[in-house]
């Protein structure tokens, strides 16, 4: 932890987002011993990155003009930028769609006297600037935090989040419906979908430890598509996870219809891959992902 | 006019505080929060059982009281009673919160004001500063460190935690995990005790440099935990009077004819007051309301701060010292809690979705946060959050009044003034996110 000059500057701007991925960060132990701390709001006081920054993580959705000029201005001076967490990536949980109920009632709030103004969408970064490595999660776990920064190269993440869940998959053991989460049984050691829950982690990239399905709550695919589905349009994303629930279950298609159309999965797993929708960004290729 | 901003550091999300002067003299001061979450707005339209995940994402500082707050809402939407058991695993859960939210309010945000440090992680230029700064850091991220093992401990998870569940909790804490625990905390309480003792001579050491040591007008208090009963996991609100009684105690479903809620012109957080009369929550609220903690060390703290401050104390910097009496307190009881057996009997219970208005209310770190939903044809019609920050807003814009007005004459702008509205903004611990839902 101590403050030697010979350690590579490090950054950390936060855009509008909730502070979850700092958080996360700062739950990691070993990180703090390995960087020197140059610019970090949340805990440092301090108004300005500097000039020669190596690392610049940046959290957070583009959601206010101000948002756009801190993006460009810590890119030009950050020698490799880390876009991290799902809003950084896709806009954000906070994406509000041009269709949504609310969408009128938002934008008339969206606007204070001498305050930066909300802008009509949340923006994933790459929209902007170019990025080094994208780092999905809600939050991404302190430990994806220091293979990010530590050995992103040759980090070995796995494929999805059923390798790390450790629940099994049984071949009799068919629900007929997704209510699961009202039995008020959660049984240890076998599979969610089993179990009757909407568990898409068939399809969401791993890495997390499965630190939800452990313990018995569906994931919701916070980090996103696994890399088969990376470059994907969202139907294909859900026509893998339809297969896999008429596979697995007895839930009538329509059931299985209605929650793919989910919120969860459309504040999660979905924002990732209607981002191949729109022809303005980037690809993103799977040796850029952690 | 002249218009000073500063842009703050060191509190939670996008903040800054703006000072308008006209003829020397200081005319309004507003903290302002920068951006809005909206969270209000889009969960309109979703199937109520998904908002429980969706809304910890209004904050990842607080997401662990969002989200108990959220189950809370539609079990009694539903007519669900979880198990004691629950009830018990989502108190460790609560307390692991206020462990991790106050030690990073004390020796992360707040103690480099005390050392004249920009942050805990800069070190002074000698060896024998540099020694004692490292230590400090050290036992401060380990108390921290305390509160996340806690929270991934009881909610599976330790940002956006999931083991609360409509129902009840998905699974119990295994016996080894608990001493394990019990093991780290009787370690660590003796560290915290004595970093809660040098806080507190520092804090006194400042004395009138504090700018905020002008306001302590007396003004109502607003807290969810009982006199005698200390618990987060909390069931109805009380509010002190300005001269120490408790005037009012209502349950959540009538927080309407207490509390006004308003949007706000200048900042996309609104605020909250009693009536119209200025309120303070947070931790000089609860401790101003807490007759005793039933843990003794904490005890031995309120003791001491009452016979120092009376009773009840209105100074703003107090509510840096109660947080340091909280941490104490939430140690000793998660402590007590994890030796009883968390691990067998019933954790959840199922439910039957139905239509219509829940409340759910937690003592969140800063204050009570209660969640309202109305749910029709199973979706979520209408959704409202009452933020513990929203609640201090009046008083920190009141107390920057008052330190505008110390810091600014005919000779100019003391250049004091900056480090000042630092101080009392961080004081009061506010969270942005939170306060722009």
């Amino acid at each position: 932890m101590e403050n030697n000059r010979e350690l590579p500057k490090f950054a950390v701007l936060q855009l509008s987002g909730c502070s979850g991925c700092e958080v996360s960060l700062l739950n990691s132990d070993e990180w703090i011993d390995n960087v020197n701390l140059v610019y970090m709001p949340l805990v440092v006081s301090s108004n300005k990155i500097p000039d020669d920054v190596e690392v610049l993580l940046v959290s957070g959705g583009v959601r206010t003009d101000e948002d756009i000029h801190n993006l460009r201005k810590g890119r030009s001076r950050a020698r490799r930028l880390i876009a991290v967490g799902t809003c950084a990536l896709s806009g954000g949980v906070a994406q509000i769609r041009d269709d949504h109920p609310a969408r009128e009632a938002f934008l008339r709030s969206s606007h204070r006297l001498r305050l930066p103004d909300m802008l009509p969408h949340a923006y994933p970064l790459d929209r902007f600037v170019p990025i080094d490595l994208y780092l999905p999660g809600c939050p991404p776990t302190p430990e994806l935090f220091i293979t990010a920064l530590t050995q992103a190269e040759d980090a070995k993440i796995a494929s999805i989040v059923c390798q790390e869940c450790g629940r099994k998959k049984l071949q009799d053991m068919r629900p007929a419906s997704i209510t699961g989460m009202r039995s008020g049984v959660t049984l240890p050691d076998i599979c969610l979908i089993n179990q009757g829950y909407f568990c898409v982690g068939t399809s969401t990239r791993g890495g997390c430890g499965a630190l939800c399905t452990r313990p018995g709550h569906a994931c919701v695919g916070c980090r996103g598509p696994a890399n088969p589905y990376l470059y994907r349009e969202p139907a294909f994303v859900q026509d893998n996870l339809r297969k896999v629930f008429r596979r697995m279950t007895d839930i009538p298609e329509a059931e299985i219809n209605e929650a793919l159309d989910s919120p969860w999965l459309s504040l999660f797993l979905d924002q990732f891959t209607d981002y191949t929708q729109d022809e303005s960004l980037p690809l993103r290729t799977k040796d850029k992902f952690i | 006019m002249t218009t000073i901003t500063y842009p703050l550091s060191r509190i939670e999300g996008h903040a800054r505080v703006v000072i308008d002067i006209y003829d020397d003299e200081v005319f309004r001061a507003d903290f302002q929060a920068m951006e809005m979450r909206g969270f209000s707005h889009y969960v309109r339209g979703v199937p109520a059982e998904q908002i429980t995940v969706i809304v910890p994402r209004i904050c990842g500082v607080c997401s662990t009281a969002h989200q108990v707050a959220s189950v809370k809402a539609l079990e009694n939407l539903f007519g669900v009673t979880p198990p004691p058991l629950a009830e018990e695993i989502r108190e460790v859960l609560l307390l692991g919160q206020l462990i991790q939210n106050q030690a990073t309010s004390l020796f992360v945000f707040t103690m480099p004001d005390r050392v004249n440090a920009s942050s805990l992680f800069e070190f002074s230029e000698s060896e024998e500063g540099k020694a004692r700064q490292f230590s400090l850091a050290q036992m401060a991220l380990r108390i921290r460190k305390i509160g996340t093992d806690l929270i991934s401990l009881a909610g599976g998870q330790f940002i956006h935690p999931i083991k609360t569940t409509i129902g009840g909790v998905t699974s119990g804490i295994p016996r080894a995990k608990a001493d394990e625990m019990i093991k780290t905390i009787d370690e660590l309480l003796p560290v915290a005790d004595r970093l809660v003792d040098t806080y507190w001579e520092l804090s006194l050491e400042m004395g009138d440099r504090i700018g905020s040591w002008g306001d302590d007008e007396p003004t109502y208090y607003l807290a969810s935990t009982e006199a005698d009963s200390f618990h987060l996991n909390s069931n109805r609100l009380h509010l002190m009077c300005p001269r120490g009684d408790v005037c009012q105690t209502f349950t959540p479903s009538e927080f309407e004819d207490y509390l006004v809620v308003e949007d706000s012109d200048y900042s996309y957080a609104g605020t909250s007051s009693f009536q119209g009369e200025i309120l303070r929550a947070n931790s000089l609220a609860r401790i101003n309301l807490t007759n005793s903690f039933g843990t003794p060390k904490a005890d031995g703290y309120l003791k001491r701060f009452v016979e120092t401050f009376g009773r009840p104390a209105h100074a703003i910097m107090f509510f840096d010292l109660c947080r340091g009496i909280e941490l104490v307190y939430a140690l000793e009881k998660s402590r007590l809690m994890l030796q009883s057996d968390l691990e067998h009997g019933d954790t959840e219970v199922g439910y039957t979705p139905r239509d219509g208005v829940g409340y759910g209310l937690v003592e969140a770190p800063r204050g009570p946060l209660l969640h309202h939903y109305e749910v029709e044809n199973g979706l979520i019609k209408n959704a409202d959050f009452i933020i513990p920050t929203v609640h201090n807003m009046l008083a920190i814009r009141r107390a920057l009044m008052v330190v505008a007005k110390r810091y600014v004459s005919t000779d100019g702008i003391n250049s004091e003034l900056g480090r000042a509205v630092g101080r009392v903004v961080r004081a009061f611990d506010p969270c942005i996110a939170c306060a722009t839902k």
